[in-house]
């Protein structure tokens, strides 16, 4: 009912506008239609005028044009078309796509009035081409690349440490992006100077940032807000394992079999129970002491082949191979 | 493939003749005449049946063929050690054969080569489930007591881990629990394979049970054991005391010296979980249970004269995944390092000669009844199912 409050003050200006503009008559056309649905008397005037003004509307209705596609060549310039990311639009992308699910014996929806395509994010403005032309634009802003690093290797020797940070660039109301302070340190432990015990600890200090497969340590900084600072704290990071890594504390003394990361045969019950058993096989004599006669036993070759097979076993886990050498092993220990 | 087409003419000329040499017999005789009846059959396609039934004459020709275990002695050997399956198919077929094949073979050299003054060698019978483990070792039992071994088996040491209704608090040490059900069936078990070693091994100390009953030294292992039987409540401690006994007594160089022969099917129950409670609800370990500890102490190889022989099984174990066969698995860091140094013996599934065998067994036993498995693709469609796993194998079978 809006309509009937302010149809009388709007009446001259409308009628103004339908003698001026043709353009205006549809929104006119609708807005008489409103005045017309509120008050019945004082409109009896406009409606005979309402059939002519409908018929030059829908005379003036736009007609379908044809698609930009059909006039695309092959090889025109795609960069053109989608200079920056944009949505899917239909008319312009000469490709039969289709996208959404077929309703019952039918096939996915065609392109065009497809909002799935729509919603979805494209990169047909990132085509190798449009990357290229990316590439030669920002070539006056690099440095040339050192001509003396030319493999992976020299470049691993030279800069061990490597450090990723992420830049972004975007419009919106503000230019910064918070994502921009993460910063990634990866580094070998192969290049750094370290003994058994240092490299044992820096793997436990370390515990998920080391990967056992590349040998790397990733450490991974963000708590700090800029990127400066993140990178500083990541350095102050890898210096303090390094150093931790070499000090041997007073408790470490307190290592128990159980602690340790991989099977060691020394010690074990394995090696006790070869040893009781080799023993009683041929008992001690009179002269000979039990020390060395630990000490000859373990030398000889049999037993070593036994404490491979053991530890290839533990280390490695059971496979019919290692069961099979184990069994060798045995076998010859124990004159079968 | 008119080899195998062949085989069930050849098969039935050749009962023929084993039965009409029957008589006189030996086991060369039947396979000579085998070969000289055929003689362009290659040497794989051979009779299925053995009449070797002495497992000490056990070789590498009999391998794949089934022998049959003598009725009278099953019941002393066996009264508890053959697998449920097995016995049913005794009842059904009325007669119990069992395949002689490579594993267990190579065990019985082991044995046969051993040097029995060195400390007890220890044996363990590992493969996937249903290949069998158990079957081999009842074989390889067979053999010990043909050679006049004195044998101390235990079917299913999971037994002693779980499902015990009566759990009692130890009468001789604080902190551990008897087993007095499970104690007097082995014992039971025990007296009726070992009757006549009974009388003849003597005890060395003085054991007291309670403040009326005591053994002394010298007396016949039978009274003890008797002791057992009738007074269920020390069952376990007589038990712990039986072995002690046989490992000081093993291999001696008395003239009543005798071999001992351990053999522990589902060794994996000693190192593994209980499923038994105590009275506050907390878990029983396996060494708080006075049968799981003397048995441990027999496991190690402190003693000389005898074998330690063994069976990984996942079928009973507790906690297990069903996937796991390997020794390192099932007997956990613990088990390993008890049994460590032993010898791993692997038992596969049958391999295409011992397949045959078993066809040809259930054939002409009249087990396979469906017309379909009697031809060649029935044979394949077998195959293929049970992936020539025994106990899959005779399962299916059983359908047919």
């Amino acid at each position: 009912m809006a309509a009937s409050t302010f149809c009388p003050a709007l009446l001259p200006l409308l009628r103004i506008n339908c003698k001026f503009n043709g353009v205006y008559t549809r929104i006119s056309l609708n807005r008489r239609a409103a005045y017309s649905l509120g008050l019945t008397a004082s409109n009896g005037v406009e409606r005979q005028g309402l059939p002519e003004r409908g018929n030059q509307g829908q005379r003036r209705q736009r007609r379908a044009v044809e698609p930009r596609t059909e006039r695309m060549t092959v090889d025109q310039d795609w960069t053109a078309v989608y200079p920056t990311a944009a949505s899917f639009k239909p008319n312009s992308v000469p490709l039969p796509v289709r996208m959404g699910y077929p309703v019952k014996r039918g096939v996915p929806p065609a392109k065009k009035g497809n909002l799935e395509l729509i919603k979805i994010p494209n990169f047909l403005h990132l085509t190798p081409e449009a990357i290229k032309k990316h590439c030669e634009a920002l070539k006056p802003f690099c440095t040339e690349w050192p001509a003396a690093l030319d493999s992976d290797a020299k470049c691993e020797e030279h800069f061990p440490i490597q450090v990723e940070s992420k830049a972004y660039v975007s419009a919106g109301p503000s230019l910064r992006n918070p994502n921009a302070r993460i910063i990634t340190l990866t580094v070998k432990l192969s290049s750094l100077n370290l003994d058994e015990h240092a490299r044992k600890k820096l793997i436990r200090l370390s515990g998920e940032r080391y990967n056992k497969d590349t040998d790397t340590l990733t450490i991974t900084t963000d708590s700090c807000p800029m990127k400066q600072q993140n990178y500083d704290y990541a350095m102050y990071l890898l210096t303090v394992l390094y150093h931790e890594s070499w000090k041997t504390e007073a408790w470490e003394k307190e290592k128990t079999r159980a602690d340790m990361e991989e099977y060691v045969w020394e010690d074990s019950p394995s090696q006790k129970n070869i040893l009781e058993t080799l023993l009683r096989m041929r008992p001690l004599g009179e002269k000979e002491e039990e020390g060395e006669v630990r000490e000859e036993l373990l030398g000889r070759v049999e037993v070593q082949e036994y404490k491979d097979s053991v530890t290839k076993l533990k280390n490695e886990g059971e496979t019919e191979t290692n069961m099979q050498q184990y069994k060798e092993a045995v076998k010859k220990l124990l004159n079968i | 493939m008119w080899q195998i087409m062949n085989l069930p003419r050849l098969y039935h000329r050749l009962r023929l003749t084993a039965r009409s040499l029957h008589s006189s017999a030996n086991g060369q005789q039947v396979e000579k005449v085998a070969v000289a009846v055929d003689p362009d059959v290659p040497s794989q396609v051979s009779v299925f049946r053995t009449s070797e039934n002495d497992p000490t004459c056990h070789t590498e020709l009999h391998a794949g063929q089934y022998y049959t275990l003598p009725p009278a002695h099953m019941r002393t050997l066996f009264p508890h050690g053959l697998p449920p399956r097995f016995q049913m198919q005794m009842k059904t077929f009325n007669e119990a054969c069992v395949m002689v094949r490579q594993p267990a073979l190579e065990l019985i050299t082991c044995l046969r080569k051993a040097d029995y003054s060195e400390p007890a060698l220890r044996y363990v019978l590992y493969g996937e489930k249903g290949c069998g483990k158990t079957l081999s070792l009842c074989h390889v039992l067979h053999f010990c007591s043909t050679q006049g071994w004195l044998v101390l088996h235990i079917p299913d040491a999971h037994l002693w881990v779980k499902n015990c209704r009566e759990l009692l608090p130890s009468s001789s040490r604080p902190g551990r629990f008897d087993q007095p059900i499970q104690a007097l069936n082995w014992l039971k078990n025990f007296k009726t394979t070992n009757e006549h070693f009974l009388s003849k091994i003597k005890t060395t100390q003085r054991y007291v049970w309670t403040k009326r009953e005591s053994t002394e030294e010298g007396r016949p292992l039978g009274e003890l054991v008797d002791q057992g039987v009738s007074r269920v409540k020390s069952s376990s401690d007589v038990v712990g005391a039986l072995l002690r006994e046989l490992r000081l007594q093993a291999g001696g160089a008395a003239e009543g010296a005798f071999r001992l022969a351990v053999a522990v099917d589902g060794v994996n129950a000693l190192w593994g979980k209980t499923t038994l409670k105590k009275e506050d609800k907390s878990e029983v370990l396996p060494e708080e249970l006075t049968l799981i500890h003397n048995l441990r102490k027999m496991l190690r190889n402190d003693w000389c004269g005898g074998a330690i022989l063994t069976t990984l099984s996942q079928t009973g174990s507790l906690f297990k995944p069903r996937s796991a066969y390997l020794p390192m698995e099932l007997l956990g860091e613990e088990g390993f390092d008890n049994m460590d140094p032993f010898v791993p013996i692997p038992v596969s599934n049958y391999s295409d000669k011992e397949f045959e065998s078993c066809y040809l067994y259930y054939l002409d036993r009249n087990w396979l009844q469906h017309p379909h498995s009697r031809t060649e693709d029935g044979k394949k469609e077998l195959i293929f199912l049970s992936s020539r796993n025994p106990s899959i194998l005779e399962r299916l079978c059983a359908f047919l």
